[in-house]
């Protein structure tokens, strides 16, 4: 599968994929909770509505993903690196909301990325470890 | 509405997982049924106008702008149609300007979810909808139009039209032309072009020439 493996527990059979929720703007998340939170398999850790206490809920709850804004599709959010290089072995959704696209950060000594179509199959696909990353590495630049 | 109890509602928006979540969470209203949705394109307008909805919501994520064009053509095809926007940006001449277009509802992009279905439900029910701070611009637009009631005489004799009468009352105010495009909506160009026009028109060598002009002819300045 790919280049990462999940530390979650889809694999185990027995626990949910842990999912923090801290995209913007409200709606955007509002229709990923709505997307993801009737899922038998993925349990939602909570919402953030404000970038700054994200380290410390991710410190506290331990996500196996979280999802952010994109405010740029060439642009690696900032967040993100902060993020991995304290946490390597979380996944990042990062959703721009204008675009039918989203990205997937990972970090396998060095971060990489994917991109994900913006659905609920692309998302669910992306959360599950159904994406095909392998080919989509390459695709996407970031500075 | 189509059904007495059942607002018909159509999706536009760009983004997919948008699409798809505000359908499932607007499906589960007995009171509304998603009878389409699509994306942005150059088929669109024929995909709004073949399903006829009673509402159409259409996002505007990205920059706050929305399709005006759009609204004005699916209006003119489908004038009893009513809009929602959604996703949009505070801007109050974004807002006037959707108004015009025949908008009756407009939600912000920091709403939630449920604002956006209490909105569908309200504006289907014959209501117009708007956030509180852009409600007050819509009040204080319509005051400002009352105290701009053109003048005959004006009109007759030096050949103002109503908008430039607007303006002539609004220099008489002593404001500069920035100052007159954001009380009118307007781009400071425009006000330029008015300006430069009425100038023309009543041979007048500056504004304020013009303005003594109207007094003369009755114009409350």
């Amino acid at each position: 599968m790919g280049q990462y493996a999940y530390v979650c527990s889809m694999e185990r059979g027995v626990e949910k994929i842990r999912v923090l929720v801290a995209n913007r703007p409200r709606l955007m998340r509002e229709v990923v909770l709505a997307t993801i939170s009737d899922q038998p398999d993925i349990e939602v850790m909570g919402e953030i509505t404000d970038d700054t206490d994200i380290g410390q809920v991710v410190e506290q709850s331990k996500p196996d993903f979280v999802i952010i804004a994109l405010d740029h599709m060439d642009q690696r959010p900032a967040l993100c690196d902060d993020l991995l290089a304290r946490h390597p072995e979380m996944k990042i959704l990062a959703l721009a909301p204008e675009r039918n696209s989203s990205v997937f950060f990972w970090s396998v000594m060095n971060i990489r990325s994917a991109r994900v179509e913006s659905s609920e199959a692309g998302i669910l696909g992306a959360l599950r470890g159904k994406t095909q990353l392998a080919d989509a590495v390459a695709s996407v630049r970031f500075q | 509405m189509s059904d007495a109890a059942v607002a018909a509602v159509f999706l536009l928006a760009q983004n997919r997982l948008l699409r798809e979540a505000l359908a499932k969470i607007l499906g589960k209203k007995t009171d509304i049924a998603v009878v389409g949705s699509c994306v942005f394109s150059s088929q669109a307008l024929d995909e709004v106008t073949k399903v006829a909805p009673d509402v159409l919501v259409m996002d505007s994520f990205g920059g706050g702008s929305v399709e005006l064009g759009f609204l004005h053509e699916v209006k003119s095809q489908v004038p009893e149609l009513k809009i929602v926007l959604i996703g949009m940006d505070p801007s109050e001449q974004l807002f006037l300007q959707a108004v015009r277009e025949g908008v009756l509802g407009y939600v912000l992009e920091d709403a939630s979810a449920l604002e956006v279905v209490s909105t569908v439900r309200s504006v289907a029910n014959g209501e117009a909808i708007c956030p509180p701070k852009l409600c007050a611009t819509l009040f204080h637009y319509v005051a400002r139009q009352k105290s701009s009631v053109p003048n005959f005489r004006v009109r007759l004799n030096l050949g103002l039209t109503n908008r430039e009468q607007q303006l002539v009352l609004l220099i008489g105010r002593g404001l500069t032309n920035k100052e007159i495009a954001s009380q009118l909506q307007l781009a400071e160009q425009t006000v330029r072009n008015h300006v430069h026009r009425m100038l023309r028109k009543v041979g007048a060598h500056d504004r304020f020439a013009v303005v003594e002009m109207c007094r003369m002819q009755g114009l409350p300045i």
